[in-house]
C-alpha cells in the first residue's frame, strides 16, 4: 500500500504573525499592511520586533545566521517544539531546507574601500553567513534533528520543492518523519537594490497597501516580504500512531525547468504547466478536483500573465477559487512557499480564504479570483505554485484533513 | 575598561552568557565549554580589540599537554621548559597548571588577560 504523508506540526513567523490564530484573525478582518523601506520608493512587509532568541534561548551560533536563516531556524524550532516527537523520533527525522542567497551585502562588509575588505567588524566566519546550509546546521543542532537531507537553493521555488522532497521521502519510505521549509529576507539595501535594478519591484511614492494587487491589470511589481516557516511531515500510520494533531495531506509535487530566459518565466508557461502537471497526476488527481489555488501570483507584469494562462489551459471550464498571499505577505523569495503553506493552513483553521482585496482589474476575469473575505467551508483539495529566477517551477498539491480517512485516494 | 572587562565582555558576547559568570579564574573549557570556532573568534576579537598579533597556540595553550607528556629527550625540567613556551605565564601559574591536569584543559580567562598585556607592552 502507499505510504500517506501528512502534516503534523507547523513552524511560522510572517508579518502577519506567528500563531495560526492571529494570522487567521489577520487574513478574516484585517487589510495588508505595507511600510516603507527607507529606500525612495520602496516598500515592503517586514517582520516587526523579530528577536531569535525568543525562539531559541541562548544560542551562540545565532552570530553565523543571516536574517533569512534565523527565520528559518527560528519557525524550524517553534514546528519541532510543537511535534510532539520523541528525542529517537527527532534523530531520525530528516531536514530538507529551503535556502536563498544572503544579499545584505553592505550591512555585512560596512568597510570596502578599492576592493580592499576590512577584517574589522567581521566574525572569524563570517563566511557562514553566506553559506546556504548554514540554518540546516543550527536547526539540526537546536532540535536534534539527524536525519537524512539536503539544502535547496532553486531560488523563490526552493522551498516548496523542499517541501516536495521531503514528501517524498516520506512516501518513499527513506523516512518516516522529515522537517521540511525555509527562511528568507531580502529586505535589506544590497536585496532592495537587486531587485529594484532588475525592474521587478512595485514601487510607489506613497504607501501602495491598498493598492498592491497580482493579477491586476495595473500590477507593477512585487512587494519584498520575509519570514520563515517549516512543516513536519510524516508517513499517515506513524502519526495515528503516536496520536499528532494532522493538519494536512501532502499529495503529490512536480518541478521543472524554463531552459528559457535567467529571470523572466517562459511566456508560454508550457514548462511551469508541466510542473502542475506532475504534481496533479502524482496526487491521482484531475485538475476539475482541485477547489483552491495558492498562486505565485507575484504581481509582476510577466509572472501573473504567464500564471493567469496557465490556469485557464489546465483548469478549463472548471473555476477553483484563486488566491495570492502574496498581496498579505509580500514576495518572500526562496521562504514564500513553505510560509504561503503555513499561512494558508492557518487561514483554513479560521475557516477563511485569503483574498486579494485590491484586485479591481482582473488579468482573466473568466477566473475565480478571490477578491473579498471568503469562507472556507467547501475546500478541500488545494494547488500551490511558484516559480523562481531561472526557469524554476515547483507545485504541490495538498487536501485538507478533516480528521478522517473519508478522503483516501 | 580594564584589559579583563574587555575580555569578560568579549566572551560573554561570543558565548551569549552572563558578563557575571565569567571571572578571571573562570576555566574556558571545563566552565565555559567553549569550541574551537570559539576560539577563533575570540582570537579575530582580541587580535582587533587590543591591536596586536595573536598566536592562538600560545594564548589558547594548545599544545600544553603535548610539552608536558612529550617534551623531548633534551627537556629535564618541564616547569622552565613550559616557562619558555609560554613567556607570559608567572611561575605560580605554571606550578598551578601543572598541578591541575586531571579534570581537562586548564586555560583560564586570566590567562588570556596576561597573554594580552604581555602582547601589549
Amino acid at each position: 500500500m502507499r505510504r500517506r504523508v501528512v502534516v503534523t506540526s507547523v513552524g511560522v513567523v510572517s508579518s502577519l504573525g506567528a500563531r495560526f490564530q492571529e494570522i487567521g484573525e489577520r487574513l478574516a478582518d484585517g487589510a495588508p499592511r505595507f511600510t516603507f523601506t527607507g529606500e525612495e520608493g520602496l516598500w515592503a512587509a517586514p517582520v516587526e520586533d523579530f528577536d531569535l532568541k525568543a525562539y531559541t534561548g541562548r544560542f551562540k551560533d545565532g552570530r553565523y545566521l543571516n536574517r533569512g536563516a534565523q527565520f528559518a531556524v527560528a519557525s524550524a524550532v517553534m514546528a519541532m517544539e510543537r511535534s510532539g516527537l520523541s528525542e529517537k523520533e527527532r534523530a531520525d527525522t530528516g531536514l530538507f531546507c529551503g535556502s536563498g542567497p544572503n544579499l545584505d551585502v553592505g550591512e555585512e562588509f560596512s568597510n570596502i574601500q578599492g576592493g580592499e575588505i576590512s577584517e574589522a567588524g567581521l566574525s572569524a566566519l563570517w563566511m557562514l553567513r553566506f553559506l546556504p546550509n548554514t540554518a540546516a546546521s543550527a536547526i539540526s543542532r537546536l532540535t536534534g534533528i539527524h536525519g537524512e537531507n539536503y539544502t535547496c537553493g532553486s531560488a523563490c521555488a526552493a522551498s516548496l520543492t523542499a517541501l516536495g522532497e521531503g514528501f517524498r521521502k516520506v512516501r518513499d519510505g527513506y523516512l518516516d518523519t522529515a522537517l521540511a521549509g525555509g527562511g528568507d529576507s531580502r529586505i535589506n539595501r544590497g536585496g532592495l537594490l537587486a531587485y529594484g535594478m532588475a525592474r521587478a519591484l512595485h514601487r510607489s511614492e506613497g504607501d501602495p497597501s491598498g493598492v498592491y494587487a497580482p493579477f491586476d491589470a495595473k500590477r507593477q511589481g512585487f512587494l519584498p516580504g520575509e519570514g520563515g516557516a517549516f512543516l513536519l511531515l510524516e508517513e499517515l500510520e506513524h502519526a495515528k500512531r503516536r496520536g499528532a494533531e494532522i493538519y494536512a495531506e501532502i499529495l503529490g509535487f512536480g518541478s521543472s525547468l524554463d531552459g528559457y530566459n535567467m529571470t523572466a518565466p517562459d511566456p508560454s508557461g508550457t514548462w511551469a504547466e508541466k510542473a502542475v502537471r506532475l504534481a496533479l497526476d502524482e496526487a491521482f488527481m484531475l485538475p476539475s478536483e482541485v477547489d483552491a489555488v495558492s498562486a505565485h501570483g507575484t504581481g509582476t507584469l510577466l509572472n501573473d500573465q504567464m500564471e493567469a494562462a496557465l490556469f485557464g489551459r489546465v483548469f478549463g471550464g472548471h473555476r477553483p477559487a484563486i488566491f495570492s498571499l502574496k498581496a498579505w505577505l509580500g514576495h518572500l523569495a526562496s521562504a514564500c512557499g513553505a510560509v504561503e503553506l503555513a499561512v494558508t493552513l492557518a487561514a483554513l483553521t479560521q475557516g477563511v480564504l485569503p483574498a486579494n482585496p485590491h484586485l479591481k482589474a482582473p488579468l482573466d476575469p473568466t477566473l475565480d479570483f478571490v477578491v473579498s473575505g471568503r469562507g472556507a467551508e467547501g475546500i478541500s483539495t488545494l494547488l500551490f505554485e511558484n516559480f523562481g529566477f531561472g526557469g524554476q517551477n515547483s507545485a504541490l498539491v495538498v487536501r485538507r484533513w478533516r480528521g478522517g480517512d473519508t478522503s483516501t485516494p | 575598561m580594564t584589559v579583563f572587562e574587555k575580555i569578560q565582555a568579549t566572551l560573554a558576547d561570543i558565548l551569549d552568557v552572563e558578563t557575571a559568570s565569567i571571572g578571571a579564574e573562570t576555566y574556558l573549557f571545563r566552565d565555559l565549554e567553549v569550541e574551537s570556532i570559539d576560539l577563533l573568534e575570540l582570537a579575530v576579537s582580541l587580535s582587533s580589540e587590543f591591536n596586536i598579533d595573536v598566536n592562538d597556540d600560545e594564548v589558547f595553550l594548545k599544545t600544553l599537554r603535548v610539552y608536558i607528556s612529550e617534551p623531548g629527550d633534551q627537556v629535564t625540567d618541564t616547569r622552565a621548559y613550559l616557562m619558555e613556551k609560554y613567556p607570559y605565564l608567572t611561575s605560580t601559574r605554571v606550578d598551578e597548571i601543572l598541578a591541575d591536569q586531571e579534570d581537562g584543559p586548564v586555560l583560564k580567562v586570566k590567562d588570556i588577560v596576561d597573554y594580552v598585556n604581555w602582547r601589549s607592552v
